[in-house]
């Protein structure tokens, strides 16, 4: 991908090859100076971060309380969160749009191409994900601690400040960049629920697949570009992530 | 032990932007699910019928026939996954030069956007322009034509998905490998067990709820793909590619058979969950043998 | 108020009399934000850049322009109307889903509306000023117009003239073939050359082959070569459904699975043959791609591409060498054609029009104006060489295009008349999402050409009365 993106289109449709003869930077320049590229770029960043912050946090809550709590049908109430992972997503698009076009409509404001909309929509498929991947691992703290803990006079938000979050922190590391990961990626959602204002990178990757001629240098290079920042998240925290799955995929 | 009252609280914001964002739409495709609807129909609008959309769905040649490709393609693709996977956590799990590099490299293809996975698969395939096609040609003499050939297509699509999400599989491997307790192995090779009985008698249980989560994640991610197959083939040739997620995706952008779509998308959804519940038991099943 | 009235008064001292038109229709309006959609292509692009800022500047009316993928925007616009949420307010038509839209009174009637509000009317905007290509976005049961072009193409055929009139080729092809190497005219010179100019890029080691193929086996392009291309210039039109009785087979009086449409669909196959191994994945964009890279000798290739291909250096390896001509006929197609009978090939583009959601009608219907009126019309041909107006044929920058095309404007202007839209059906996209996929397993070799035809023409048949056309 990063070869195409360093091609130009005419060289493009020449003799394949993986080396890069001239480095067509014309195919970077002309997407950084675009401003409505910064603008998607600029969003997505929003987005991810925002939702992968939200959804940590609710799965956090929602876990903790599934694990320490005799809840009802907990067991199901766990299964059934996971099921919101499962639709296929295009006709599930129809409502979301009427959702977002006229269900929840005050004055002339809709949830319609805002940032906000696409941060609560992306609970759909991260909450879960959040939700099955710390729930082995608020599980495996034992609840020892947290009697101690009360014990000593701590509250409940004492004991998830002082005990849960630090002892689940791979863990709640590795849920927030998965979720980042998958929010900033998202293609269908973002394009039939945004505008001009709520714009995605990943759209604006599909607007390169134009009538003249798919721009197959600029896309790569795009691609390219959108991969840098998960790629300096990945390598940030590498470790968090095999410490995370330890925590979370086996419990003793 | 506690008051319930305070985990309710805890749960319920998980639990109702789950429902609003979940939930209503899901109960609104099950009602468009019983009308005949599609926008460019002489009767417009809503029209009730019943079950007839289901009835139609079962004997659906293209869907049942999508249906099968769906299961085949999450089958093949997860299980090379889990060999694949398995095989570079041992590697990752041991230390060789260049570890923390490759470890970082090779989740690359994670981070990739499926729509950008796709879009680089495309043009690595291209017949006649892509380089995969002319070196298989030039170096084997490999006629590779990727959209002319339903079973190269169809395994074009697998090894996409295998290169997109083996790093996963290897990262909860990994997980899995690192927190395995050594005791029992040792034991076993003293008890005179050989290498393959150790994999396969101590091993391989315990790795099991691992195994049996990671399945389970990508099981449910495999059966609803759209955006990768959907640039690299367009579900075709003919319909070698036309998993179900993109089958509904035809029947409901370019059709516009929303009530038809509607019915099509609860049975898969229905079928999915029923297949992750039996998963579901069975992983609860060993998490529950394995506390007590 | 006053301080609008007092600067559009000022305007009116300072500037053109055109300016104070648009500002003082416009002063109501002020302020508002009208939003459209439509395909991200160079002429949308040349809309969105350059035409919705300055009728911004003039009128104070904020265009919002979303230029998104094919799928989208089709989705989007859809939706948006059919529940009627109002968030657009213009929307791009392609001149094949017009019928549809119209059939599911989706848009606002122009004309009516400018007749009911005559202070809207601009002096610059006349309908007599476009090509033929307007009547596609007229209402035939009142005459009314829905939607105002603003790109137009046709399809025409292209060959290489740096190899159709080098002498050694000419007199090699001429010894093979026993007539002289020009412009196909029928399908069996087409093959022909095709299977020369396939060998002759073997024997000389050059990535060379005879013809472009719009085959993609998974993507509806390959239909559209298929039943818009290529079956007219058998004499098959409306895809071979009978529009009295909404039938395909010929049993009940259509023409999907006729020997003709059978014997065209297989000649079409055939060229696969003698076309470069990517045709099988190429849409439309590819076959352009492939033509520009000099792949291919001849070759059926969207007329939006022509100037492109022709003239930019930057993307094109053939800039100089492209030849512009008439489709390959059978016989006869040529008479049906000119005396109104028939078609030769695909005329297609898009336009304007507004939903009947849309909440800001009048700021809109200003908006399609200012598009629509002459003094945009060249600069906009220059960039996304597409013409809507008559006269914009003769304007300087056109003319020195179609030099650089070996006349692609000249055949547009002269002979487009003989070409067509698709056929006017409510139902474009259902019945071609359902025949498709016999075309798409037609390429894969998994069918005969004729099992094909025989399968899509019943499938055709039976989503027809599942939606209402025909018992």
């Amino acid at each position: 991908m990063i070869v195409i993106s360093a091609r130009s289109r005419v060289e493009l449709f020449d003799r394949p090859n993986f080396i890069i003869h001239s480095f067509f930077e014309e195919n970077y320049t002309n997407i950084i100076y675009d401003s409505t590229f910064r603008g998607y770029m600029f969003n997505s960043v929003i987005v991810a971060t925002c939702n992968a912050l939200l959804v940590t946090i609710l799965a956090l809550l929602a876990t903790y309380a599934l694990s320490r709590w005799r809840l009802t049908g907990a067991d199901n109430i766990f299964f059934w969160t996971i099921t919101n992972r499962m639709a296929p997503p295009a006709v599930f698009l129809l409502p979301l749009f009427l959702m977002f076009t006229k269900w929840f409509k005050i004055g002339d404001w809709t949830l319609f191409d805002t940032r906000t909309g696409l941060i609560l929509l992306y609970c759909v498929f991260n909450l879960p994900f959040s939700i099955w991947v710390l729930q082995g691992m608020i599980d495996g703290i034992p609840v020892e601690l947290d009697e101690a803990a009360m014990v000593d006079g701590a509250g409940t938000g004492m004991i998830l400040r002082r005990i849960i979050i630090p002892l689940a922190a791979p863990g709640l590391a590795i849920t927030a960049i998965l979720s980042w990961i998958f929010a900033w990626n998202e293609y269908l959602f973002a394009a039939t629920l945004t505008s001009v204002h709520a714009r995605t990178i990943t759209t604006g990757l599909a607007e390169f697949v134009t009538v003249t001629g798919t721009n197959w240098g600029e896309m790569a290079a795009v691609a390219t570009l959108t991969l840098i920042p998960s790629l300096a998240f990945i390598s940030f925290v590498q470790r968090y992530i095999v410490m995370g799955l330890t925590f979370g995929a086996v419990k003793e | 032990m506690r008051q319930n009252r305070t985990g309710w609280i805890f749960l319920s914001p998980s639990l109702i932007i789950l429902f609003i964002v979940g939930m209503l739409p899901f109960f609104y495709i099950m009602y468009v699910g019983f009308f005949d609807w599609n926008v460019f129909s002489v009767s417009r609008g809503l029209h009730y019928s019943g079950l007839d959309n289901y009835r139609r769905l079962v004997f659906d040649k293209d869907f049942l026939k999508s249906l099968e490709l769906t299961i085949k393609f999450a089958a093949y693709a997860i299980l090379f996954q889990l060999l694949i996977g398995y095989f570079l956590a041992n590697m990752l799990a041991i230390d060789f030069p260049g570890k923390s590099i490759f470890r970082i490299i090779h989740t690359i293809p994670l981070m990739i956007a499926p729509l950008a996975v796709g879009a680089t698969w495309r043009l690595l395939t291209i017949p006649g322009l892509g380089p995969v096609p002319f070196y298989l040609d030039r170096w084997l003499g490999f006629d590779y034509r990727i959209s002319a050939n339903a079973d190269q297509a169809f395994w074009t699509t697998v090894i996409m998905d295998v290169w997109h999400w083996t790093p996963f599989v290897t990262l909860t491997m990994l997980a899995g490998l690192v927190s395995l307790p050594q005791e029992p192995m040792e034991q076993a090779l003293v008890d005179g067990a050989n290498r393959l009985q150790v994999f396969w008698y101590v091993k391989l249980p315990l790795l099991r709820p691992v195994i049996l989560s990671t399945v389970f994640i990508r099981l449910m991610d495999a059966l609803r793909t759209v955006d990768e197959v959907w640039m690299l083939t367009g579900g075709g040739p003919g319909a070698a590619t036309r998993y179900t997620g993109l089958h509904i995706w035809r029947i409901v952008f370019p059709k516009t058979d929303y009530g038809y779509g509607a019915a099509t998308s609860l049975l898969t959804l229905y079928f999915t969950i029923v297949l992750s519940w039996l998963l579901y038991t069975a992983i609860g099943q060993q998490r529950r043998g394995g506390a007590s | 108020m006053v301080l609008a009235i007092l600067s559009s008064f000022s305007l009116s001292v300072n500037a053109q009399g055109d300016e104070d038109w648009w500002a003082t229709a416009a002063a109501p309006y002020e302020g508002v934000t009208i939003r459209g959609i439509s395909e991200s292509t160079p002429p949308s692009n040349y809309v969105a850049d350059v035409l919705a800022p300055q009728f911004q500047e003039l009128t104070g009316i904020e265009v919002e322009f979303e230029p998104t993928s094919w799928d989208q925007m089709y989705d989007k616009a859809i939706k948006d109307m059919e529940a009627a949420t109002g968030i657009y307010d213009f929307v791009y038509i392609e001149q094949d889903i017009i019928y549809g839209y119209l059939a599911q009174d989706y848009l606002v009637d122009l004309t009516q509306t400018l007749e009911d509000n005559p202070d809207l009317v601009s002096p610059d905007f006349s309908i007599d000023d476009f090509t033929t290509f307007i009547d596609s976005f007229i209402k035939p049961e009142n005459g009314h117009l829905y939607g105002v072009p603003m790109e137009a193409f046709v399809k025409p055929y292209l060959y290489r003239t740096d190899l159709f009139e080098d002498p050694d080729i000419m007199a090699a092809f001429e010894a093979e073939y026993g007539y002289a190497l020009a412009p196909a005219t029928n399908h069996q010179q087409y093959t022909d050359i095709a299977k020369f100019f396939t060998e002759y890029g073997e024997a000389n080691d050059m990535d060379l082959w005879g013809s472009t193929v719009q085959a993609a086996s998974g993507h509806p392009s390959s239909f559209y070569e298929v039943f818009e291309s290529v079956m007219p210039t058998f004499g098959v039109y409306n895809w071979g459904i009978n529009q009295d009785n909404w039938k395909a087979t010929v049993e009940n009086g259509g023409e999907m699975n006729s020997d003709t449409a059978k014997a065209a669909l297989q000649w079409w196959l055939d060229l696969l043959q003698y076309a470069p191994p990517e045709s099988t994945s190429s849409t439309w964009d590819e076959v352009a791609a492939t033509f520009a890279a000099g792949r291919a000798a001849q070759g059926l290739v969207y007329g939006e591409n022509a100037a492109w291909i022709a003239s930019d250096t930057e993307r094109s390896q053939v800039v100089g060498e492209v030849g512009v001509a008439l489709p390959p006929l059978e016989e006869g197609v040529m008479e049906a054609a000119e005396a109104g009978d028939g078609y030769i090939g695909y005329y297609d583009g898009g336009a304007f029009g507004i939903p009947h959601s849309s909440k800001n009608k009048e700021a809109a219907l200003l908006f399609l104006q200012y598009i629509g009126q002459p003094s945009v019309q060249a600069d906009w041909a220059a960039a996304g060489s597409r013409i809507v107006h008559d006269a914009t044929f003769s304007d300087p920058i056109v003319v020195d295009m179609d030099a650089q095309t070996n006349g692609y404007y000249t055949l547009m202007l002269d002979q487009g008349y003989l070409f067509a839209g698709a056929p006017p059906f409510p139902f474009h996209p259902q019945v071609r999402e359902v025949v498709a996929p016999f075309i798409y397993q037609a390429i894969a070799g998994e069918i005969t050409a004729a099992e094909a035809l025989d399968q899509a023409a019943v499938a055709a048949e039976e989503e027809l009365v599942r939606l209402g056309y025909g018992e």
